[in-house]
């Protein structure tokens, strides 16, 4: 609704100064003057997200390249047309709009939309799902290769600072490839912290974006210190553990029997992490978690199972399966990665509870509906209010034919709409006239 | 006439349907993103008992690993120090390196019963088996077959001896540990079986059945036991325990089982023989008897921690209980959004 009453577009000629904060707009009619004037106000909404007002000229673009510099904020501008195409690129988001005028602003711009109408979405749900997952992405990719690091780390302090490797070589250079790649890939793709029609209901969650509440220091600093913790508890219990005999044949493990047992429990915990940290979990989560986890159990099996000649002179033959042969090694399976994810546990429920951030009573504000997924789609489907389909068969008629205004946002009727809103008399135009005859419920001569 | 091309981005774009040449991508779950998905909640309900369901699993948990810790008798005794003579102790390390006669008798009390087999380890702390230096100065493929009996460019400095490969080179296998024990009880031997004392794996595999040693300790320094050159190395089991190299500077390896009881009060005696110099390095020796359970070893880490971790999710149960009783909060209520708490601010 907030973005329709904004989806217009008439001619607004700006002067600018060089100071931005003075641009003078000269409106070619009242009309437009009150939609400059709610622009405006729009404007102190999103305090830090401006639209550009659209102009035949090139001078939006210097327009936007003003406000860009001047006033520091982030800028978007919308256009469809080939004189979009500058203030498309001084923007920081450009979107194109292709449609009536042609394709020039699709390619100038960053992205493309068919319909002005498409822009909620692109913003308030994809743009801000987008934003959460590259922090969710991003914060988990530093934290499982902090923990991974860290307890080889801790390991140097008992080794005489000789710099000798905790972990085979394969496994460690493994790691990221094979053994926690998949489920960050999951994370990225699927993350949504509501859905798409609850976003929309609630576009004041799109705050969360401009405050950068998903990647700010303080944040960085609690997955950090999450990562040192959990490389504690995965390095020390391991190690203390381990010390003496380990099952009842009175054996004792070398050094790559310890830091195998420590790589399980490692890959265990931060695979596992993933299910912690995500709002929407999809079966495609719980395929890449046990995947991974699976992946690492067979190449153990296979790389402790094979030798050769060509192998080095520290290998880990017979390694996992010694120590699947303990009853120790079951144990500690299951305490190390449970400690190390409580802490995270602890942390997610009293933040949830006191410090709760606003998608997460969305959350919960919503909680019994049930997955409204088919009413999104069908949203989108169903694009044509019935104003729009009645309109659009009247259309087909051979009369027509010569609808176009030039203009990209055929949204008849909303100007006036808008300006009475403000209380402005809004002098209507021929073409809205006969856009809106066209819309009222009884089909009527569209007067041209 | 209304736009009939379309493009989409983003899955938002999609065309209408009621236009012709619709070029709207082919719909599924998976591209649209709706793919069906559980979205948990982390509501008190959920936070308190996932942390009672912890500590019902893991208390238990703990009190087993504990009494199978407790279960186990194990006897330490510290040798190093009260091994060398007394006008020695000035100058431990030219004792230990010189010719003096090495011998040294302890005694040890059982203070409670110990049921065969009972096993006897040597502790070794200070000394850094995880070195990296020390970690790759052995020849894998040398030990498991003669036919690579040259491959010993890892092994330096303990490589070859006047042109000729040392089996086993490196110094892992240098410095093999040889102090030796021999143990009686009320002046009877008690056998000390040094057979099935390294693992499986390695006794098949990676030490050959057809590698004898050859010029071993033949150099200047000798940095430890010498091995018999008749008895292949898969057989050569101290060397086997001794080169599966330490995680840690402070260790223990398997030296060898008794297979008889001993009774509380017992009192054994040990002669060993203190080769091993650990005084370069202030490093320590211990001898240690010790049963085992299912679970290893006298080592209460396991069931501490269970217990522990039970005993603190119970208590952050109760906790968490008490805080919401304490500073409810109603699920979902919008007073918490941050534009109703505070307009024009917020988090």
């Amino acid at each position: 609704e907030l973005f329709r009453c904004l989806a217009i577009c008439h001619t607004v000629l700006p002067e600018g100064d060089e100071s931005p904060e003075k641009i003078v707009y000269q409106a070619a009619s009242p009309d437009e003057a009150a939609l400059v004037t709610a622009a405006k106000n729009f404007g102190f909404f999103f305090y830090s997200c401006m639209l550009s007002c659209f102009s035949v000229t090139e001078s939006t673009g210097k327009v936007t390249s003003l406000v860009r510099k001047g006033a520091k904020k982030i800028t978007l501008s919308i256009g469809d047309g080939a004189n979009d195409v500058s203030m498309i690129q001084a923007a920081h988001v450009g979107i194109g709009i292709s449609g009536m005028e042609g394709m020039q602003a699709v390619m100038a711009s960053d992205f493309a939309i068919a319909q002005f109408r498409f822009l909620t979405d692109l913003l308030l749900v994809h743009g801000r799902w987008s934003y959460l997952r590259i922090c969710k992405v991003v914060m988990y990719f530093f934290y499982k290769n902090l923990t991974f690091t860290l307890t080889q780390f801790w390991f140097t302090f008992r080794t005489g600072f000789s710099g000798q490797r905790f972990y085979d070589d394969w496994f460690q250079s493994l790691y990221n490839v094979f053994f926690t790649a998949l489920p960050v890939i999951v994370l990225g793709l699927f993350e949504k912290d509501v859905s798409a029609s609850l976003s929309k209901r609630y576009p004041e969650l799109y705050r969360e974006g401009i405050r950068n509440s998903f990647f700010k220091w303080r944040v960085v600093a609690v997955w950090a210190t999450s990562a040192v913790y959990q490389s504690l508890v995965c390095y020390l219990f391991v190690t203390t553990s381990s010390f003496g005999a380990i099952n009842s044949s009175g054996k004792i493990f070398g050094l790559w029997d310890v830091s195998t047992l420590v790589f399980t429990c490692l890959v265990i915990a931060v695979n596992v992490r993933i299910l912690l940290m995500s709002n929407s979990i999809t079966r495609w989560h719980y395929i890449t978690v046990g995947g991974s986890i699976l992946a690492w159990l067979v190449f153990a099996f296979v790389y402790c199972g094979i030798t050769t000649s060509r192998d080095r002179n520290e290998n880990v033959y017979f390694v996992i399966y010694v120590l699947m042969s303990t009853f120790y090694f079951y144990f500690t399976l299951l305490l190390v990665p449970a400690v190390s994810l409580l802490g995270d546990f602890i942390y997610q429920g009293v933040e949830r509870w006191f410090f709760p951030y606003d998608y997460q009573i969305v959350q919960e504000i919503h909680r019994h509906e049930s997955d409204a997924t088919k009413a999104d789609h069908l949203e989108i489907e169903n694009e044509l209010t019935p104003q729009e389909a009645r309109s659009y068969a009247i259309s087909q008629l051979p009369r027509e034919l010569s609808k176009h205004t030039g203009f990209a946002f055929d949204s008849p009727g909303y100007e006036s709409f808008f300006a009475s809103q403000l209380g402005v008399y809004a002098p209507q135009k021929a073409w809205d006239v006969a856009r809106r005859a066209s819309m009222r419920s009884r089909p009527k001569v569209p007067k041209k | 006439m209304s736009s009939n091309t379309a493009s989409s981005s983003g899955g938002s774009g999609d065309s209408s349907a009621a236009r012709k040449n619709s070029k709207r991508p082919k719909y599924s779950k998976f591209t649209q993103q709706e793919l069906p998905a559980c979205k948990p909640i982390l509501t008190p309900g959920w936070v308190i008992s996932t942390f009672l369901i912890v500590s019902v699993i893991f208390i238990p948990l703990g009190v087993i690993s504990l009494f199978a810790s407790q279960d186990v008798v194990e006897i330490v005794d510290r040798y190093d120090n009260d091994c060398i003579p007394a006008p020695a102790r000035t100058n431990k390390v030219a004792f230990i390196q010189g010719d003096a006669p090495k011998a040294c008798n302890r005694t040890l009390t059982v203070t409670k019963r110990m049921k065969q087999p009972i096993y006897v380890y040597y502790q070794l702390d200070n000394f850094y088996q995880n070195h990296r230096r020390y970690v790759k100065s052995r020849s894998d493929s040398q030990l498991r077959s003669p036919k690579f009996e040259n491959q010993i460019s890892a092994c330096k400095p303990e490589d070859d001896a006047g042109g000729q490969p040392i089996v086993p080179c490196g110094l892992i296998a240098w410095s093999l540990f040889n102090d030796t024990y021999t143990l009686s009880r009320n002046n009877t031997p008690l056998a000390v079986n040094k057979k099935d004392i390294a693992w499986k794996s390695d006794k098949e595999h990676k030490f050959g059945n057809k590698v004898f040693p050859k010029n071993f300790q033949k150099g200047n320094l000798t940095g430890g036991a010498t091995l018999n050159p008749d008895i292949p190395l898969s057989e050569q089991e101290d060397l086997i325990v001794w080169m599966r190299t330490a995680a840690l500077p402070t260790f223990r390896k398997l030296y060898g089982k008794i297979e008889t009881d001993l009774d509380n009060g017992d009192t054994i005696q040990v002669t060993l023989q203190n080769n091993y110099n650990t005084y370069s390095f202030s490093g320590k020796k211990k001898l240690v008897l010790s049963t085992t359970s299912w679970l290893g070893g006298k080592n209460d880490f396991l069931g501490i921690a269970y217990l522990t971790v039970g005993g603190i999710c119970f208590f952050l149960a109760l906790a968490f209980t008490i805080m919401y009783l304490v500073k409810p909060r109603r699920l979902g209520d919008p007073s918490y959004l941050s534009w109703n708490r505070n307009p024009g601010g917020g988090r």
